[in-house]
């Protein structure tokens, strides 16, 4: 392969790996918005405290003892989704549930008052510096092309990272299209009076939705926490926004849409920064974004909202 | 008659209590406000300022104040964020304080020096760098660090001189601060005719630099040149050695940090800095350096004996003047020299400092630096 073909392929590595977690985040705002039509915006803030708790977790078990590291990881991704499902569940509880039925606006204003409250109160109980994890996974799995020119190189964290997604997302498509609770998700997508008036406790399946939401933001925090090793209180904020967008580029509601949005996201700006420099990253990314609305306002795979009347 | 004379002679006494109460106050404590980041993601150069200025209060305290005033240092909190720099300004205004240390990031600093200008305080900045701060022609403001641009052409000369690297990228976080720099040490190389192959911008904040790497490493730069802070760089040099891109990193104070060794591990060993000269190994400085442990508190940060010498060169001032007026010290500090924690001291008509206090440096893995060869 020539020197050219090696690079793009290595910033869409890159591309991919980023967006990939773009995705995890976006299913939270997607699941959400496709029930009860609100956009939760304190869902980059469960993924920070996703992070924070994955963090906590890692330092305390390697600093007791010398457990192997996938467990080390295992327990780590199962107590931080524990806690941030915890977090959604209670975010929806207290702050949206109250406001359901009333003007969408209320719940906007609520949802960002919460994110708000979560960012300020992780910097007050954790301190807003930034924390540092030492890499825990390091070396790489492929390197292609020599030295002298340019080298490819896939490493393990970034395999992991996509292994982990493809998992979770897979496992998501499965529970969405096949289990008891996925179909009530589904009919309560379609229709969520008319769901609650089948007998389907919906008020369950928005706190499922949420609860999922914040699993997998939380997956998304470790994965992320392990690549970067570094996060503060403030992380959520970016991390939520460009998940929004990918959200809003594959068409918000639909799930699949979330999954696409976030690879096309990641990939785009990883390309942006390879060809262009790499301050106008976000200008094209967002600039896609406005593009494809202009021209499918639904989002690439959202489907045309029917008025209810 | 009777009684309208006694309540005037009542109000008479009470002003005149009030005035004796308000006078007496006023001779006994002077109050020199702090104004820097105490909480968000620099909050630690805060620290060093804190350190430095109240050890030289405490200092002064102890050994009979300032012409038998005693100091008080109070704390003025601006996150470094311009907005809420403008807003402790006018506080500090308000509460009636005409002596700042302060403020701490260039980009605070700009904006709350025109209030303090207009309103006849007294700045002195031990950390901001910016070179326009002292452009405008104020006469209250002061700094006892060197200039960014004096920074940025000594690392020019140091990659002209001792480097001599193949390929250079020049690379800033697009704020004031680390652009600026990043802009003199460009231009520092062009004029030798050494040209950068890459002057680029990242967005502070960003976590993803793998991009930039891939760049980088496609360019096959050799050496790097990163105007920012640590936060950033901290990403980039860890991302770096995954990714095996193997260059020479330099950057400015603003990188010289323990959590940069925190963020990037082991990949920090041999970067280099251009940072204030190590003062708290200087002789001189060995009571100072002293004391400050003694409290428990870390007298290596390099903005802690800049601070401490803001605050002598406000003490020694108002010894020499015998008045606290902030305009008349201004005149006093322009005109003089003055013996501090951080050596000779003398200003031009600007407000800077005629002396550069930086050297190059090479930081290690565990967080501490030497100079560099």
């Amino acid at each position: 392969m020539t020197e050219a073909s090696l690079y793009l392929l290595q910033q869409i590595i890159n591309g991919l790996t980023i967006g990939s977690t773009y995705a995890l985040i976006a299913i939270g705002y997607t699941m959400v918005y496709g029930i009860i039509g609100m956009i939760n915006f304190a869902h980059g803030e469960i993924y920070m405290i996703g992070s924070y708790v994955s963090f906590i977790v890692i330092t305390g078990l390697l600093a007791i003892g010398s457990f192997v590291l996938p467990l080390v990881l295992f327990i780590a991704l199962v107590v931080a989704m524990l806690i941030a499902s915890t977090y959604g569940w209670t975010v929806e509880r207290v702050a949206y549930r109250p406001l359901r039925g009333s003007n969408r606006l209320i719940a906007l204003i609520s949802a960002i008052g919460m994110s708000i409250f979560l960012q300020n109160y992780v910097a007050l109980s954790q301190g807003s510096r930034d924390v540092a994890l030492a890499p825990l996974i390091s070396g790489s799995v492929l390197e292609l092309g020599s030295l002298e020119t340019f080298e490819v190189t896939l490493s393990w964290m970034q395999l992991l990272i996509w292994v982990v997604t493809l998992v979770t997302m897979t496992a998501l498509t499965l529970f969405i299209s096949r289990s008891r609770m996925g179909r009530a998700c589904r009919a309560c997508a379609e229709d969520l009076g008319m769901t609650n008036l089948l007998g389907i406790d919906t008020n369950r399946i928005i706190s499922l939705t949420f609860v999922i939401g914040a699993a997998l933001a939380a997956i998304a925090g470790l994965l992320l926490g392990l690549y970067y090793g570094v996060i503060n209180p403030f992380v959520g904020f970016m991390a939520g926004l460009k998940a929004f967008t990918a959200a809003v580029l594959g068409g918000i509601g639909s799930i699949p849409g979330a999954m696409l949005g976030g690879l096309i996201l990641g990939v785009t700006e990883a390309l942006t920064a390879a060809y262009f420099p790499s301050e106008y990253k976000d200008v094209v990314a967002f600039g896609l974004l406005v593009t494809i609305l202009l021209f499918r306002p639904t989002g690439i795979l959202g489907k045309p909202e029917v008025e209810k009347v | 008659m009777a009684k309208s004379f006694k309540r005037f002679s009542k109000t008479l006494l009470a002003a005149a209590t009030a005035l004796t109460i308000a006078g007496t106050v006023q001779a006994e404590t002077l109050k020199i406000a702090l104004a820097g980041p105490a909480t968000g993601p620099v909050a630690q150069y805060g620290d060093m300022q804190k350190i430095g200025v109240l050890a030289a209060i405490e200092y002064l305290n102890a050994n009979g104040g300032i012409n038998g005033m005693d100091v008080e240092g109070v704390i003025y909190d601006d996150a470094c964020d311009p907005k809420q720099a403008v807003a402790v300004a006018n506080k500090i205004v308000n509460d009636g304080i005409t002596h700042v240390v302060g403020h701490l990031c260039s980009s605070s600093t700009e904006p709350a020096s025109d209030i303090y200008e207009e309103e006849g305080v007294l700045m002195i900045t031990a950390a901001s760098t910016s070179p326009t701060i002292t452009e405008k022609g104020y006469g209250m403001i002061f700094r006892t660090i060197g200039l960014d641009s004096l920074q940025g052409s000594m690392a020019a000369q140091y990659i002209l001189d001792t480097a001599k690297p193949k390929t250079i990228a020049v690379i800033h976080d697009k704020q004031q601060y680390g652009e600026g720099l990043a802009t003199v040490v460009r231009d520092g190389l062009k004029a030798a005719g050494v040209e950068p192959v890459m002057f680029e911008g990242v967005t502070a904040g960003d976590k993803d630099f793998s991009a930039l790497i891939a760049k980088l490493q496609k360019a096959d730069v050799d050496f790097i040149y990163y105007g920012g802070y640590h936060p950033e760089l901290g990403l980039i040099l860890r991302q770096s050695a995954e990714k095996g891109l193997k260059a020479q990193f330099m950057g400015p104070e603003g990188i010289v940090n323990s959590d940069l060794a925190k963020i990037a591990g082991d990949a920090v060993e041999g970067v280099l800095a251009t940072a204030p000269k190590a003062f708290d190994q200087n002789p001189e400085n060995a009571e100072r350096v002293k004391a400050i442990e003694a409290k428990g508190e870390d007298p290596t940060g390099p903005f802690v004996f800049p601070a401490y010498a803001a605050v002598q060169i406000m003490a020694d001032t108002i010894k020499a003047i015998d008045s606290t007026d902030a305009m008349k010290m201004a005149e006093y500090i322009k005109a003089n020299t003055f013996d501090t924690a951080i050596g000779t001291v003398k200003y031009d008509d600007k407000g800077d400092l005629t002396e550069s206090t930086f050297l190059v440096y090479q930081l290690h893995a565990d967080g501490s630096k030497t100079p560099a060869q």
